[in-house]
Formats: structure tokens, C-alpha cells, sequence
């Protein structure tokens, strides 16, 4: 299992679209972040505000499942997808002589590793760097790394679902541009869902997915029951997931 | 005893309607390099495929090194190497980057393998290039590098010399060749091209829709194959003396009816003709005879297809 994850890390590394996501974000996040302390941007409405972390308000864009869709996807197309196709290079690892369950668990943490690295990772080092060095928000106060530590643990949480989701979508498609195409459509659906639906059944049920807690995460005051909820929500759909994952992965016959 | 690589029974396999397998029963002993015979669409890829554990077969069963266990087979592909279509490789990477890939895979220590495995195959001045800069030979060379990178016992070749120029061929057939010699490596080799499998194969299967139509080692298909001249004569015995006493040839066979069959002087038969009237003998059949490989297969396959 070491191998493999060794494997994979050695792929992320020399991966063009890992390197070119990376910086991308850095940068986007950077130049928001930027403008934000220098005032030539305003943004409101956002849970930052009220734990006076309004410095940090461009973080809630890399926090929305339609923006962090994007780069999880590209990803996850550019980095499984072809491998399967392209390049076929998929044929040598299954053939490698490890168990299909260890390539497809190696695979999900080390692409849940770059896309963390990507969607949380890298715009709040560059969130905290830039407040820090031109910002007035004291973002490293207890209070500050409370609210940011238990809201990025919940999301991550929830985020380790979505990273399973849209890498078995590209084991499913074996395609960079569906597995992009499908992501957003998801992410869309969901959207729709939150905003528009009424109907009290799909909305109990919407707001027990891990994509409604992504918004819940980084809500400012939360009950420990609300946390234990959004746990137990986290984990369970992470396990129904990634049990889902191996049984398809297991069955998958590769061209 | 004779120790089994690998051997298939009743494999199938079955596409919606359609059997691209059926009913296949293979048997490839340690040392032996089994040619898979067929032309395009055959089944071979597929049989491949799913010996390598890339399909999964509808029906029958596999067994590798004598062991047909699905949790072990994983472990036996650890004794594998395979190039299965196309030399699966990461265009960005360079070979070396792309053999580093696959000794993590598979667990190998130290790095003097890459090396090793570079230098098999003559792509150890490659150096920064990026494999998407590699021509389709240099692809070849390096996929055979990655099958033969963790030392197998037991290598699965689909259309190894598909790019490669005629030297590259002979190279490549002469390394197969050297390490099945020094390292008993078994190889199972897939092509449609039947002069090519001719002189490495020392057993060969030859497949037609989806089946498995003969199963022939080497030394049968040469006998087959071998071209003479079918010669009778009103004096058989007299006939062979004349032959070993006066063109002195000793590579012939008699047959129960009296049929001598010469395998010398085929492009001589006027001098054979003419040496045996001169004798006293009647000729009362004098032919060549025997098929060429593509021959051969064109007739089994024929004879399928006519039923």
C-alpha cells in the first residue's frame, strides 16, 4: 500500500495540471485577498465577518461547491481520468500485483491530498499571509484559530465525500471533459436544490448530504450537536462512498 | 514435474451477443515461449486481457503458476510482466521517471533496476527526453523495459514489434530469446505477423474467432511445414541407394507405402529426376510438396470457416 501511495505522490509531482492549479489558486487567492485589505474590493454577508475575520472574506469562494468544483474536477480529470485513456497507464498498476482495493485507496488519498492542497490548503495560507503582512484582522487569535480550525475540520470532513464522489466519477467516465461536465452538473443539482426546492421531504434529506454541511461548516455559532451531527453526517457518507468505490473499482474491466 | 505457468480452461468470454472467447484451454509450461497466432479481432487481446486480470472472463477458469485462487492471482502477477495493446506510459515523464513509476508500484528496492532495464532495451541515452517525444519503437522498447522491470518469470507480450524498424525486431527477438535461454524466462507472445512468431516460438496456439483452433510446438509445425520432394519409384530400395549412394543425400524419410520423402535438393529436382532414370529406376510420382506457414494457418482457418 506504501508503494502505491509512493507511486501516486511521484505522479502528483510531476502532474502539469497540479502544478498549474496550484498556482492559479495561489495567485487568485492572493490578488482577492490583496484587494480586499487594500479596500479596493468590498464583500459582505460572509461568516467571516462575524468573528471580525472580514479581511479573510475571499476564502468563502474556494469554500462553495460551484467554485471548488472546478478545481477538484480538473483535477481529478487530468490526473485519473487519463490514465485510463490517454495514457492508458492504469493497465500497469492493475496488473502491478496489488489488490484492487489498495490502487483505488491509494489513488483517493493521494488525489485527496492534491485537491486539498489546492481548494483549502493554498488559499488560506495565502488568505493568512497576505492579512498578516498588509491586514489589520488578528487572524492568528485564539478566537480566530478556533472558528478556523473547527470550520476547516468540518469541511474537510465533508470534502474528503466530495473527493470521492468526483474520483469515482472519473473511474466511472474515463474521460477529463465528463468528469469535469458531471461534477458541475452535481454541484449545479445540489445548488438548485438548496435554493429552489421546497418540497420539506428533499430538503430534510438535502440537508443531511454533505453538500448542504459544506455551507453549515462555517457557520459562526454552532451547537455541539450541530458539530456532532455534521460528523456523523461527514464520516457516514465518506464510508457509504468509498465502500461503493471499491466494490465499482473492483469490477471495472480496463481497455 | 513439469511445472505450469499458466493454463486456461474453457475461457470465455462473452460481449453482450457476442463471444470474443470461448471455450479457450491454453497450457504454457515454465520455459516455453507460446506464440499466439490470429489475425486482427481473433480473441487474443482479449485472452490476454483477462489473464492479466484487466477483464474478467464470463466463464472457466485460469490458473498461474499452478494456482487459480483469486486472492493469490494478484499476488502472481507480482511474477508477471506484461505490454498488453500499447506500452501504457506517462508521456510528461521521462523512461527513467516512467520505470520509477512502476519500481514504486511494485515495491522494487534501489533504483539500479531502471538502469538495468534502460539498458536491455538500449534507451539508457535517453536521458531528459519526454516520452511524448519517443518514437513509436522507443515506445516498444520502453514498455518491454516496464514488463521486464521487477525480473519476471513470465512475460505477456501483445504485439510487441508493432513500430519497431526490422533491426529493432531483431533485437528485440533476440533479447526474448536470451533471457528465456539464461533466465528460463516464459513468454507468451501475441502477433498476427506468423514469419515473426516463426522463429522465436517454441510452441504456438493458433486462435480464430474467438477459439482456440491448434495448439503445436515448434518442432510440429516445422514437420508440417517443411517443403520435400514426395518421390515414388517402381524400386523404393533401390531408389534410396542411388540417392544417399549418388547425390549423397541422407535427409529423407521413407514412407509404409514406399514413398521417399527427400527433404534436399528442392531446387535441384531435374538433377534427382534425371539421376534416377539414369539408374534404370520409373519415376511414377515425382512432386514438391510441404506448406509454408501462412499456408498452413490459412488452410486451418479456412477449414474452420468452410464448416
Amino acid at each position: 500500500m506504501s508503494n502505491l501511495m509512493k507511486a501516486e505522490l511521484f505522479k502528483l509531482r510531476r502532474n502539469k495540471t497540479f502544478i498549474v492549479l496550484m498556482l492559479f489558486i495561489f495567485g487568485l487567492s492572493t490578488l482577492l485577498h490583496s484587494l480586499i485589505v487594500t479596500e479596493w474590493w468590498y464583500m459582505t454577508g460572509t461568516p467571516f465577518e462575524l468573528t471580525n475575520l472580514n479581511e479573510l472574506n475571499a476564502l468563502i469562494f474556494f469554500t462553495v461547491p460551484l467554485f471548488f468544483n472546478f478545481i477538484v474536477s480538473t483535477l481529478a480529470g487530468f490526473f485519473i481520468a487519463t490514465e485510463f485513456t490517454q495514457n492508458n497507464a492504469i493497465k500497469n498498476e492493475m496488473i502491478s500485483g496489488n489488490k484492487r482495493s489498495q490502487i483505488f485507496i491509494a489513488k483517493y488519498c493521494v488525489f485527496t491530498v492534491g485537491a486539498q492542497i489546492t481548494t483549502i490548503v493554498l488559499p488560506l495560507v495565502s488568505a493568512i499571509v497576505v492579512v498578516k503582512l498588509v491586514g489589520t484582522n488578528d487572524v492568528l487569535s485564539a478566537e480566530s484559530l478556533i472558528y478556523l480550525g473547527k470550520s476547516y475540520s468540518l469541511f474537510t470532513i465533508h470534502f474528503l465525500s466530495f473527493t470521492a464522489i468526483v474520483l469515482l466519477f472519473a473511474i466511472w467516465t474515463e474521460d477529463s471533459g465528463r468528469t469535469i461536465l458531471f461534477t458541475l452538473v452535481l454541484s449545479i443539482a445540489m445548488f438548485l436544490v438548496e435554493k429552489f426546492v421546497t418540497n420539506e421531504l428533499v430538503k430534510t434529506i438535502y440537508e443531511h448530504t454533505f453538500f448542504y454541511q459544506f455551507t453549515e461548516s462555517f457557520k459562526y455559532t454552532m451547537t455541539d450537536g450541530e458539530i456532532v451531527k455534521s460528523i456523523i453526517i461527514g464520516v457516514v457518507s465518506f464510508i457509504l462512498i468509498m465502500l461503493f468505490g471499491i466494490v465499482t473499482f473492483h469490477k471495472k474491466e480496463v481497455k | 514435474m513439469t511445472e505450469y505457468i499458466l493454463r486456461t480452461n474453457a475461457l470465455t468470454k462473452k460481449y453482450k451477443n457476442d463471444y470474443a472467447l470461448k471455450n479457450v484451454d491454453v497450457t504454457i509450461k515454465r520455459g516455453e515461449i507460446y506464440g499466439l497466432i490470429g489475425q486482427n479481432g481473433a480473441g487474443k487481446t482479449t485472452m490476454l486481457r483477462l489473464i492479466t486480470g484487466l477483464a474478467f472472463p464470463t466463464n472457466g477458469s485460469i490458473e498461474l503458476f499452478e494456482n487459480n485462487d483469486r486472492r493469490e492471482m494478484t499476488a502472481a502477477h507480482k511474477r508477471m510482466g506484461a505490454i498488453i495493446e500499447n506500452p501504457a506510459l506517462f508521456p510528461n515523464m521521462t523512461a527513467y521517471e516512467n520505470l520509477e513509476v512502476q519500481r514504486l508500484q511494485r515495491g522494487i528496492p534501489g533504483r539500479e533496476c531502471i538502469e538495468k532495464a534502460l539498458k536491455l532495451v538500449g534507451l539508457e541515452g535517453t536521458g531528459k527526453k519526454k516520452v511524448k517525444n519517443f518514437s513509436l519503437g522507443m515506445k516498444q522498447r520502453l514498455g518491454l523495459a516496464i514488463a521486464l522491470l521487477s525480473d519476471p518469470e513470465f512475460i505477456i507480450l501483445d504485439e510487441p514489434t508493432n513500430g519497431l524498424d526490422p533491426m529493432g525486431i531483431v533485437e528485440m527477438r533476440e533479447l526474448l530469446k536470451k533471457l528465456n535461454r539464461e533466465k528460463g524466462l516464459t513468454v507468451l507472445i501475441s502477433s498476427h505477423i506468423l514469419s515473426e512468431l516463426y522463429q522465436l516460438a517454441t510452441k504456438f496456439g493458433i486462435i480464430h474467432q474467438g477459439q482456440l483452433l491448434e495448439e503445436i510446438s515448434a518442432g510440429e509445425l516445422n514437420d508440417k511445414c517443411r517443403q520435400y520432394l514426395r518421390i515414388k519409384v517402381d524400386e523404393p530400395a533401390k531408389g534410396v541407394n542411388v540417392l544417399e549412394e549418388k547425390l549423397s543425400a541422407h535427409d529423407f524419410e521413407i514412407l509404409s507405402d514406399g514413398t521417399i520423402k527427400l527433404y534436399s535438393y528442392l531446387d535441384d529436382v531435374h538433377l534427382v529426376s534425371r539421376t534416377l532414370t539414369e539408374h534404370g529406376l520409373v519415376i511414377e510420382h515425382l512432386s514438391q510438396n510441404g506448406d509454408s506457414l501462412e499456408n498452413y494457418f490459412t488452410k486451418l482457418i479456412g477449414g474452420v470457416e468452410n464448416e
